[in-house]
């Protein structure tokens, strides 16, 4: 310890810029890194839960992005059409979220409604931490509806509280009865960006069945067709709803099948993952010639201290475990640093009221961050590794010498 | 008496340069010995020095310190022994100039972990006093002359109270009284500690006051 104080304090930290330099290249060499491995692990496991939609007979909707859509001339008696028709005729997931209102609560967050259908519910499987499921068999305007709420409301609404509230959509005042608590962190990514995920910790999550569709707004029905999925239908389904929204709403929607959904997860996602990861690791190994470069020329600088160290007593092998520990200290600062960062980025979230994306974990980082970081440390032990051994292969291949001194 | 150094070296080779020097050179030096070895440039007197002082391990043939085959001891050991049994008396460039002198001195101290040994502390007075750089201790070598350099680098050298000094070239830079007082302190560590001193050099004045001249000759 005194040994590697020694080393750290009078002879490495005496040419700090170079210290500062090689703080510099690994802290990009572990952000680089830590942000590609969060984007591909967020990537997967939207896929994961997409994954469990991706099924034989399953159409997933979606505007279609070169369609000129006018959505000021649509009028709530061509929606009311067009769900009728889908109800008739269809077996159909519908979940939509973004109406936002003010409740109390006592993070002083702004409240996401989430409406969902029986459909959509069976399919997520959202886990509860307390109460029941939702039931879908209310009367709407005649009774309470159940509702399940995020974990950040469960102190100011617990299971079995009841609470009156305007309801966003219908805008009608309706009573709310508390069903059961979500688990922390439930989440559901974008069908389109699995990466992009929506966090329901102070969601509400309210059932939607056709009676309340038909007493719904505009909104919700427009909102509702963007990522509706069709179950247990056909290609030629699909295309008769594509028509009839075509004609009715004027909107030219695409209904993807399994095979499409996989091939455009294949051709933009999986490309793309690909295409960050190569320059990741091109960067990175960018990243670490540079560190090994500064290594070299700190050596180089050093070579009289190293040299008199090592006359007077200091191994090869004391030297090398100088350098692992050296390069642990700075690593563990680089990983403190990436955590702080990182924790105040969840905190952030927090700090601006952004309900959507305000998590619960351990210093605010969840499971995504943990894993990421993880990967950062094992890149980190094989930066250290590759630095170290050159290092004192360097060191070797400079015979000591008295000569190097005069 | 035994010797305490038996070297018998076959050759030690350049690869990367395409020469080979010490060709079968051989030699025996005793404890309390004052050696001195000169040559032209060239020959092998730093790389001998190297060998002696366990730093260069890569040659042809054999050599025993106290008794032991220097191959058979591990890297470790060599830094050990290095660190107890001998003191490099080099240049007074071959400090550390970011450390303070008394650190430079020290140094060996922080291998041993014997800093904090009170008996070791004596010593360390004992010796900085004799040599007379106490005052200046508390300097960084680039503030200091080069006479008291030469003297911090003297005095790290004996702090382990070594039973070997190798010295190469003490005195290159210094004015006739610094060297005189480089030249008296190494002989008064042999004669009061019987410590064997074997100096490479060039001057031929500080050679001949040693015991024992060997002259290095180029490889033909």
């Amino acid at each position: 310890m005194r040994i590697l104080r020694f080393f750290i304090i009078r002879i490495l930290l005496k040419r700090w810029i170079l210290v500062l330099g090689m703080i510099i290249l690994l802290f990009l060499a572990n952000y680089l890194s830590f942000t590609t491995a969060r984007s591909v692990i967020s990537t997967f496991q939207g896929y994961q839960e997409i994954e469990t939609l991706n099924q034989e007979g399953t159409f997933i909707a979606n505007l279609d992005p070169n369609s000129e859509a006018d959505f000021t001339k649509i009028e709530i008696d061509d929606t009311q059409k067009v769900y009728e028709y889908l109800n008739n005729n269809y077996t159909y997931a519908l979940q939509v979220d973004g109406f936002v209102t003010s409740l109390h609560n006592k993070h002083k967050m702004e409240v996401p409604f989430n409406y969902i259908n029986e459909e959509a519910y069976k399919i997520n499987q959202f886990r509860l931490s307390q109460g029941n499921q939702l039931n879908f068999n209310y009367k709407f305007n005649k009774e309470e509806i159940p509702v399940l709420v995020g974990a950040g409301l469960a102190t100011t609404y617990p299971v079995g509280s009841n609470f009156e509230i305007t309801d966003p959509v219908t805008q009608q005042l309706v009573n709310l009865k508390v069903q059961g608590v979500l688990k922390e962190n439930t989440h559901r990514s974008n069908f389109y960006a699995p990466n992009s995920k929506n966090y329901f910790n102070f969601s509400i999550f309210l059932p939607v069945n056709e009676e309340f569709i038909q007493s719904a707004g505009l909104d919700l029905h427009v909102n509702g067709l963007m990522d509706i999925v069709l179950l247990d239908s056909s290609k030629e389904k699909a295309m008769n709803l594509k028509e009839h929204i075509q004609e009715n709403l004027g909107l030219e929607f695409n209904f993807f099948n399994q095979q499409e959904n996989f091939n455009y997860f294949e051709d933009y996602y999986v490309n793309s993952l690909k295409i960050i990861c190569t320059i990741t690791f091109i960067l990175l190994i960018i990243i670490v010639c540079l560190a090994i470069w500064n290594t070299l020329v700190s050596i180089r600088l050093m070579i009289k201290d190293f040299t008199i160290n090592l006359l007077v007593g200091l191994s090869y092998s004391k030297l090398r475990v100088i350098f692992y520990s050296y390069f642990g200290i700075l690593f563990s600062i680089i990983l403190a640093i990436l955590f702080a960062i990182t924790a105040f980025n969840r905190y952030g979230f927090w700090l601006n009221k952004d309900s959507t994306f305000a998590t619960y974990g351990i210093f605010g980082l969840i499971s995504m961050d943990w894993m990421a970081l993880l990967i950062v440390l094992f890149i980190d032990f094989i930066i250290g590794f590759t630095i170290v051994e050159l290092t004192i292969r360097k060191i070797k291949s400079i015979p000591i010498s008295v000569g190097v001194l005069q | 008496m035994n010797s305490i150094i038996k070297l018998e070296i076959q050759k030690k080779t350049f690869k990367k340069k395409g020469f080979s020097i010490l060709n079968d050179f051989d030699l025996e030096v005793e404890p309390g010995e004052r050696l001195s070895i000169i040559g032209e440039s060239g020959v092998g007197k730093t790389s001998l020095l190297n060998i002696i002082g366990l730093l260069d391990t890569q040659y042809q043939g054999s050599y025993k310190l106290f008794d032991s085959s220097v191959k058979d001891l591990s890297r470790n050991k060599l830094a050990e022994w290095r660190n107890q049994k001998i003191g490099f008396v080099l240049q007074e460039s071959s400090l550390i100039n970011s450390l303070t002198i008394e650190d430079n001195i020290k140094l060996p101290l922080m291998y041993a972990k014997t800093e904090k040994d009170l008996t070791v502390q004596d010593h360390f007075k004992r010796i900085t006093n004799k040599i007379g750089i106490e005052p200046i201790l508390k300097k960084k070598p680039l503030d200091c002359s080069g006479g008291q350099r030469s003297r911090a680098v003297f005095a790290r050298a004996v702090i382990m109270n070594p039973q070997i000094i190798l010295s190469d070239e003490p005195t290159a830079s210094l004015d006739l009284e610094n060297k005189e007082k480089i030249i008296n302190l190494l002989f008064d560590m042999n004669k009061e500690f019987n410590t064997t001193v074997i100096t490479v050099t060039h001057d031929l004045d500080l050679a001949n006051r040693h015991e024992r001249i060997i002259t290095l000759e180029r490889n033909e």
